[in-house]
């Protein structure tokens, strides 16, 4: 394939990113609420800053009767209130103007046969670059469907010099079985290479940020091993509970496998990752599968009780206002087993992490919202300061704020002003939004423009989902499947704290507490 | 010793051996107030009433690039050798939160003194972070090596130069000398016609048509030529295209301009000015049955972008340059980059420049 850039010698030196190509989104399950919210709003505001292609068309695809005008309209009004960049009319009414709307039913062939024929018109009207991009917001349980109507439509095919890509959605499967079976349905359709695992945490700023600051700075990666590492945090909490009828979704998926098995272990990965050979996607993607292939599993019933802790939260307050306790929420079975918090012990057993735990907890109705990675270096030697009065044997903590208020901060121990030698923590600290005032793209701005320009570096590849299922797997199974009496228990914590004292049990065990947020 | 007009608006007038103390005051003053700094701005004119207006511009940029401002206002009628400080912070809110604080420091000179100059700007630099220095107007004789050398980034703006081909060979032997990384607000004002010309020829019709352009045309209003040049020679260097002496019409300063492309045919340019031309006009590309063009109204927010091939059109808009200095360098500095791309097209634009 020629990329445009070799082709157009205007391309040369202006933007230092793949350029993308104009294409045409097509978004099954455009009436949906990723559509209105995300997806349409992020294409817009590629447009407002200029850096959608011209000739990008994008057709929504849902089941309701529905004219073009509707369907703008909707999406307009949603636009108005999401839009990062606020709502250009001038801006709009381009854009809208690319927009379609297709009707018909996953499971209907003659919908596919419509599509493709609308398609192929677009093409020509274009002046005959049939590039496509596939977008599945969609259930999961449609995927089969879709992908393989969009072969029988010939559409997963992509004429000479053009291609055809997909963008799925999480979740990708539910298990190992489930995922193994929808790459199967997939790279049946689609070549792997064309295939855009979104997972949308990788698309954050901070996120990227972390490869930058751990190889573009040079005195980080010396110290980035057991010798000077002590352990390792990754938090993501959260206020709300299951607002908005979400409890029906999350009680049969839980913590682990909402959040854990993809957006925590890709940041894992990106923390633990060996130095790749180069910033290609596969480069990338070779390094972070090794890691989550390095995590030791915790196979047998009595490792997770040792090493993972699960609970629900019991009624209590959140800021301020009081909530119930997860069993009595919304579409949640009262007897439910399903974890609304985890905290797990993991290792990665390769030469540099050897003996480095690092502890992932993910809840909701936690006190507040963040997600954020602590690296906690080993203390000094304690020698020369050990008979000084204050708090000298924390050592240095370089935290890395995911969301909100992104931003780096470093702590250190300094001396507090006076005659006498006392010690304290201090903390040099980076925020995003103070330093730079203009606010970063949203995730799937950067995410959808990656995938028209064939840049996969930011999207699971499908070892990685696999292998991180696999270890998911293990824990899952410790849980549901041991014997009677012998299944790791299910604490609980009040809502609104921070979890259950098992979880600090769990780093207590190794001489470590949790970081306080 | 001379006040500038306004000088209350600068803040408060401080000694200048007592800036720094007086700055940590200020902040002590009042702890709600984060102050950030991710540079040191430097803003330098000769012309009078220039350190209020830029106090307000640096305004503007703060709310998205924290710095350390300088504002350095020289008088040179004046020979008695004088500098009076003031000092004063820009606070946003940010995300409707956090008040995030600049500090500015207005120096008010007179009399002629190279030394003196550049001493004032570098004992009041914040330690290890970049200096982006904008020289506004003509480069004097204050602009010389022992300054450029430790300048991270010089901001221009050639359009608002006289006798501009003189300026340009200062600037040539800088970056000659020091490898300056240069920001010509004349080249950001073709920021967004670059781009929007790259993406229509991302069209493969429109691609392969480039090989048979028969004529290019660029309006530009006359304070804003320079762009209007610069952005014809990026369009030729990139096309692959050479200058002939196979001249049209040549009077003197016609606008016209005559290429050959590697394919051995003959391209006629005209760059024509327009008073009532936004800043850049419009610069529109023929060739056999397809044209390419992109555009701007006096005032629009937006550019025109116009694919007209056999088979189908393209009619879009898209963001345009700010026409205000504070947000092109604004835009510039969240650019960043060494800007290659200018000293590659430099020597060409200098050629077409001296015509
Ligand atoms: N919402 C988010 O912010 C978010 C974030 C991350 C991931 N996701 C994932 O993205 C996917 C979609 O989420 P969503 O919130 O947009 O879902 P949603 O609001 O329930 O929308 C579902 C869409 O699918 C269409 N649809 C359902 N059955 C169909 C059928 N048989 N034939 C044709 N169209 C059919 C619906 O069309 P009609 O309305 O015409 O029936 C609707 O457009 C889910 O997998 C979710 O897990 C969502």
């Amino acid at each position: 394939m020629v990329h445009p850039s070799m082709s157009n010698p205007f391309r040369e030196d202006l933007v230092s990113r793949s350029r993308p190509e104009a294409c045409t989104v097509v978004i099954f399950g455009a009436t949906g609420d990723l559509t209105h919210r995300k997806l349409i709003p992020a294409l817009y505001n590629l447009a407002v800053d200029g850096e959608l292609p011209p000739g990008v068309k994008i057709i929504g695809f849902a089941r309701r009767d529905k004219s073009n005008e509707v369907f703008r309209e909707g999406l307009k009004e949603l636009n108005q209130e999401v839009s990062r960049n606020g709502h250009d009319e001038e801006i709009w009414q381009d854009f809208e103007n690319t927009v379609e709307y297709h009707q018909s039913e996953f499971q209907d062939a003659d919908g596919y046969k419509r599509l493709a024929d609308r398609l192929d018109a677009i093409d020509v009207e274009r002046g005959g670059k049939g590039n496509r991009l596939f977008y599945i917001a969609s259930a999961p349980e449609y995927f089969d469907d879709i992908l393989e109507h969009l072969k029988g439509a010939g559409l997963n095919e992509s004429s000479e010099g053009c291609w055809s890509r997909v963008i799925v959605e999480k979740p990708f499967g539910t298990d190992l079985p489930s995922a193994q079976h929808l790459n199967k349905v997939v790279n049946q359709t689609f070549e792997e290479k064309d295939t855009y695992r979104i997972d949308h945490y990788l698309g954050k700023e901070t996120a990227q940020n972390i490869m930058v600051l751990r190889f573009a700075n040079a005195i980080f990666e010396p110290l980035w091993n057991s010798r000077y590492i002590k352990q390792v945090q990754i938090t993501c909490a959260e206020h709300l509970g299951m607002e908005g009828g979400r409890g029906g979704y999350y009680d049969k998926a839980g913590a682990l496998r909402d959040m854990v098995q993809n957006h925590l272990l890709q940041l894992l990965s990106l923390v633990a990752m060996e130095p790749p050979t180069d910033l290609s996607a596969d480069g990338v993607r070779d390094e972070k599968v090794k890691v989550i292939r390095s995590l030791r599993q915790w196979d047998t019933p009595e490792l997770v009780a040792e090493n993972v802790v699960r609970a629900q939260y019991t009624a209590g307050h959140v800021h301020g206002k009081s909530v119930v306790g997860y069993r009595e929420e919304d579409r949640v079975d009262p007897e439910s087993m399903t974890e609304s918090y985890v905290a797990l012990r993991c290792m990665v057993d390769t030469w540099r992490w050897s003996g480095v735990p690092f502890y992932i907890r993910m809840g909701k109705r936690l006190p507040k919202k963040a997600t954020e990675i602590s690296v906690h270096f080993r203390s000094a030697p304690n020698v020369l300061f050990n008979a000084t009065p204050g708090d000298t044997d924390e050592g240095n903590v370089l935290v890395i704020r995911i969301q909100p208020d992104e931003g780096i901060s470093l702590r250190m121990v300094s001396k507090l002003p006076g005659t006498t030698l006392r010690l304290e923590p201090v903390k040099m600290d980076f925020h995003y939004s103070t330093s730079f005032g203009k606010g970063s793209p949203e995730a799937y701005e950067r995410l959808l423009l990656d995938a028209m320009a064939g840049d996969a570096t930011l999207f699971a590849r499908r070892d990685e989902v696999e292998e991180a299922w696999k270890f998911i797997d293990h824990i899952h199974r410790g849980w549901h499947e041991s014997d009677k009496g012998k299944e790791p228990e299910m604490a609980d914590f009040v809502a609104g704290s921070w979890g259950p004292e098992a979880a600090d049990d769990l780093l207590e065990k190794d001489g470590n507490t949790w970081r306080r947020l | 010793m001379t006040v500038p007009d306004n000088a209350a608006m600068l803040g408060k007038e401080v000694p200048v051996e007592k800036i720094e103390r007086e700055l940590r005051i200020l902040w002590e003053a009042d702890e709600a107030r984060t102050n950030a700094s991710l540079m040191n701005l430097a803003v330098y004119s000769e012309a009078s009433g220039a350190l209020h207006v830029n106090s307000d511009i640096i305004r503007e940029i703060t709310r998205e690039h924290a710095c350390r401002a300088l504002l350095i206002g020289l008088d040179k009628s004046i020979e008695e050798i004088s500098v009076r400080a003031w000092i004063t912070a820009h606070c946003h809110l940010a995300h409707g939160r956090k008040s995030v604080c600049c500090e500015q420091i207005a120096f008010h000179l007179t009399g002629h003194s190279r030394g003196r100059f550049r001493n004032t700007i570098f004992a009041h630099l914040q330690s290890d972070l970049p200096l982006i220095f904008w020289w506004q107007g003509n480069l004097s004789s204050m602009f010389s090596e022992s300054l450029y050398r430790r300048i991270d980034r010089l901001v221009i703006d050639s359009s608002a130069w006289i006798d501009t081909a003189k300026q340009f060979e200062k600037i040539t032997e800088a970056i000659r000398q020091v490898n300056l990384t240069v920001q010509d607000l004349a080249w950001t004002r073709t920021y967004h016609f670059r781009l929007a010309i790259a993406s229509l020829y991302d069209d493969p019709t429109a691609s392969k048509s480039l090989k048979n352009v028969s004529k290019v045309k660029i309006v530009v209003n006359p304070e804003h030529k320079v762009s209007g040049i610069q952005l014809l020679a990026w369009f030729t260097e990139m096309a692959g295209w050479e200058r002939t002496q196979d001249l049209i019409s040549d009077k003197e300063d016609s606008g016209s301009y005559r290429f050959l492309t590697d394919k051995g045919s003959i391209v006629d340019v005209e760059l024509s000015e327009d008073v009532n031309s936004a800043a850049i006009g419009k610069i529109e590309v023929i060739s056999d049955g397809v044209t390419v063009c992109v555009s701007r109204e006096k005032g629009s927010k937006h550019l025109r972008h116009q694919l007209q091939c056999g088979g189908h059109e393209l009619d879009l808009h898209g963001p345009a340059d700010s026409d205000s200095s504070a947000e092109l360098v604004t835009d510039q500095l969240s650019r960043g980059g060494k800007n290659s791309l200018y000293k590659k097209i430099l020597p060409f634009f200098l050629e077409l420049l001296g015509k």
